[in-house]
């Protein structure tokens, strides 16, 4: 077995891992082969990494970092070696999953002045955005996946990509996925990419432009989920949206719709007390909407006195939460308040 | 190579009907371990069950620590096998230690009285186990990853004898189901408190590494030798105290009889100067990356452990309030040249006219960068709405929108009440989340509103 030293040149290092990877898929039929390429990968990629990303005490050097992930852009063809890594993620072992993890996002993180090199070259390779993407359905590489496309989802120019193509729909149903930490790590990536501060613009068009499809035909059934957890985390995601100040033209146009108020009075009413502060939080913009269309209206005026009665008894032991309570009153005393626009209107 | 067994090849399933549930194991305040059966794939394994609904801590954080324990396969460190979400409750599947923790045979040992006066687990016992602990730890470093709860109730025992590090990152949120393998009532004498807890990690200022670990490591063979931590008998103000100022403990830190532990290592002076040689290092350690920690202490139900952060950053604290007070005197005086024309704003309830004379508010709060800031803007009854009106702050970006309603909210209680009250302070929801501190005379975390005359 050949164990090259650290003479090995970079170049070299990267060929190697190249020609490794493709015989792990070529020696898919024969055992020995198969394991002797997987240990050749585990062993290159931990080199690479150890170069790239320091091991130990040893820090790495910025000369031979550069060097290296230029390398495994230029190699390997189209989308170079960051693609074929991810390509091969479900056959390289377990430590060496971690391994890729960490030099693409080393990769991603590279600055030249102003400019991110690794960024740029995904742009124009995108297909590497949505293997990630789809990583999410195979359990063996779901977080090394997660951890590489969060990584992605910090630049605007790549989020941008996922935002604007079909499959970012598919984490609709990713967050729904029975095993927790996938669930839970698609959420993440999913939470990232519709809340990151550094391209709140870019959120809020893409909100904007493409409302009904995410608003109703998709989140709508995140907070109607069986899974407790993906129900809690969709609406509390829900305030945050409707909540920042971008997002402005979405909230008013979330909170003059009937069918959400009902959604929300509902949700005040499950039997989980996180569920029901959580929807609070969103009820709350509903009632302070200082014009409110006149089906919102004529929702809380037909049940005022229910919900003056209901937010009176709501979550009372929460005495020392200040900001609650100063919100509840006020909602409390709006609802009071509340006068039909014109004599006349439907009564039940 | 051993690591490529386990999970490439089993699938456990997310499916309470697939295991049986058995005894309980450990309990804690909103979660509880139980010993189960799988029946698909025919294996025993533990299921920690954490009731969401009661549990702290949020399914994100908890999915971030399950995330940094499934990234180890390491034969001295507990599997994670799966989890999933039963109704209101989640479900961890991991490996089974049927054997308890050191912990429990500590305690099994203490019972029996005299015979272990001279130490509990003997010097080849000790140095065996805690081998494999150290190759555990080694494993876990060497993946970027700091345990921060090593103890003997953490260091488990499979049926096989195999010594494992268990309630890897969990221990954050279980601080006391960990103490007790055997479903017996568990003793909160541990719970919580720094006894194990490097000094840099108590300081909290310049951040910690893997040598916290190691700190904790030491305490715990003190712990295996002599059935507990060093100062194990003082509350956890004392315990912080103690270790801050005192060299580290050894073996007979606390003892009278000096010749009680005299079985152990004859050249104890030797180990101890080599596992101290490096201690410079341990001050000026660099702030690496844990996963999902904030590197705080841990959080227990009474939440006895939030006073020692407040008395630590004491100092800082106080200075901070110092240089705010300076800082907001002069923009006080900048916001008083009011002119007085009827010495009383109207009384609410009975001038409600439209038209009427706007009120002058104003709104201090701190920017996002900290700064005090102070916002006027006029009020004309009849007109304005607090809704409208703390919309309109939002839009502009002068409030965050997380403060929306708490804003109108506010206003709305000072423009209802009698005509002496000029202002009201409210605690802020868009700081309320976030490390820094909350004080609400210097108006971190905290608004004030001021109706002018």
């Amino acid at each position: 077995m050949p164990l090259f030293g650290k003479s090995k040149s970079n170049p070299e290092l990267v060929r190697h891992l190249a020609e490794n990877l493709q015989a792990l898929r070529k020696a898919a039929d024969s055992e020995k082969k198969l394991s002797k390429a997987q240990d050749e990968v585990s062993r290159t990629l931990q080199m690479i990494k150890n170069y790239i990303c320091g091991s130990g005490e040893q820090e790495p050097q910025a000369e031979i970092v550069a060097q290296l992930c230029h390398e495994l852009e230029a190699t390997g063809g189209p989308g170079g070696m960051l693609r074929m890594m991810v390509e091969n993620l479900h056959s390289v072992d377990f430590e060496a999953k971690k391994d890729v993890a960490q030099i693409f996002n080393k990769c991603l993180r590279r600055q030249i002045g102003a400019r991110s090199p690794t960024v740029e070259h995904i742009c124009s390779n995108p297909q590497v955005l949505f293997m990630l993407l789809k990583g999410y359905e195979n359990q063996e590489i779901a977080l090394s996946c997660g951890q590489m496309l969060r990584e992605c989802a910090r630049h605007e120019a790549l989020a941008r990509i996922i935002l604007s193509s079909e499959e970012f729909y598919k984490l609709f149903s990713y967050v729904e996925m029975s095993t927790f930490d996938i669930a839970s790590d698609a959420f993440s990536t999913f939470k990232e990419l519709l809340t990151r501060s550094s391209y709140k613009m870019l959120i809020a068009e893409f909100l904007e432009n493409n409302y009904e499809k995410v608003f109703e035909e998709h989140y709508q059934k995140l907070l109607n989920s069986e899974n407790y957890v993906t129900k809690r985390q969709a609406l509390k995601l829900l305030g945050e949206l409707l909540l920042d100040r971008h997002n402005f033209s979405v909230m008013t146009r979330y909170i003059s719709s009937a069918a959400n108020l009902k959604l929300m009075m509902c949700l005040l009413r499950e039997k989980s007390r996180n569920i029901q502060f959580e929807a609070f939080h969103v009820f709350k913009v509903f009632v302070a909407n200082p014009s409110k269309p006149k089906p919102i209206l004529d929702i809380l005026l037909r049940n005022q006195e229910k919900l003056v009665d209901f937010l009176s008894k709501f979550h009372t032991d929460r005495a020392d939460d200040e900001q609650f309570n100063d919100e509840k009153a006020y909602l409390i005393k709006q609802i009071k308040e509340l006068r039909e626009l014109k004599p006349g209107a439907e009564d039940e | 190579m051993a690591t490529a067994t386990k999970a490439d090849v089993k699938k456990w399933p997310n499916n309470k009907e697939e295991y049986e549930l058995h005894h309980v194991i450990g309990a804690g305040a909103t979660a509880i371990v139980q010993s189960a059966y799988c029946i698909p794939l025919k294996e025993r394994c533990a299921i920690k069950r954490i009731n969401l609904e009661k549990c702290n801590t949020t399914p994100e954080e908890l999915g971030k620590e399950i995330h940094a324990m499934s990234q180890c396969n390491q034969e001295n460190v507990v599997s994670y096998y799966t989890s999933f979400v039963v109704k209101d409750e989640l479900w961890m599947v991991m490996q089974l230690c049927g054997g308890g923790s050191l912990l429990d045979i500590i305690k099994f040992r203490i019972k029996q009285g005299e015979k272990y006066r001279h130490g509990v687990i003997d010097e080849i016992t000790l140095a065996t186990v805690m081998k494999e602990v150290l190759k555990g730890l080694d494993y876990l470093h060497s993946t970027n990853q700091l345990h921060r709860d090593i103890k003997a109730g953490n260091i488990l025992l499979s049926e096989d004898g195999s010594v494992l590090i268990g309630d890897f990152g969990v221990s954050a949120w279980l601080a006391d189901s960990s103490t007790n393998s055997r479903g017996e009532k568990v003793r909160h004498t541990f719970v919580g408190t720094p006894c194990w807890m490097a000094p840099e990690v108590m300081e909290q200022v310049a951040g910690y590494t893997y040598k916290a670990d190691i700190w904790s490591f030491g305490i715990t063979a003190i712990e295996l030798a002599t059935g507990t931590a060093p100062y194990h008998k003082f509350p956890p103000m004392k315990v912080l105290m103690l270790t801050l100022q005192n060299d580290p403990p050894g073996l007979d830190t606390g003892v009278t009889d000096k010749e009680q532990y005299k079985a152990y290592s004859k050249d104890r002076d030797h180990i101890r100067k080599y596992l101290l040689s490096d201690l410079s290092h341990v001050q000026q350690a660099k702030p690496k990356r844990v996963p999902g920690s904030s590197g705080r202490l841990h959080k227990t139900e009474g939440g006895t452990w939030e006073f020692s952060d407040d008395e630590m950053d004491k100092n800082s604290e106080e200075g901070k309030l110092a240089c705010n007070d300076e800082s907001r005197t002069p923009r006080v005086k900048e916001a008083s040249p009011v002119e007085e024309e009827e010495t009383a704003a109207p009384v609410p309830e009975a001038a409600p006219a439209v038209g009427s004379t706007p009120l002058n508010f104003v709104l201090r709060l701190r920017n996002t960068k900290g700064e005090l800031n102070d916002i006027k803007f006029e009020f004309t009854r009849g007109q304005d709405t607090a809704d409208s009106i703390s919309r309109e702050l939002v839009e502009a970006d002068l409030v965050d929108g997380k403060d929306m309603i708490v804003v109108a909210a506010n206003l709305q209680k000072l423009l209802d009440s009698d005509e002496n009250t000029k202002n009201v302070t409210f605690a802020l929801n868009s700081t309320g989340n976030v490390n820094e501190k909350q004080d609400e005379k210097a108006l971190h975390g905290f608004a004030q509103l001021s109706l002018l005359d």
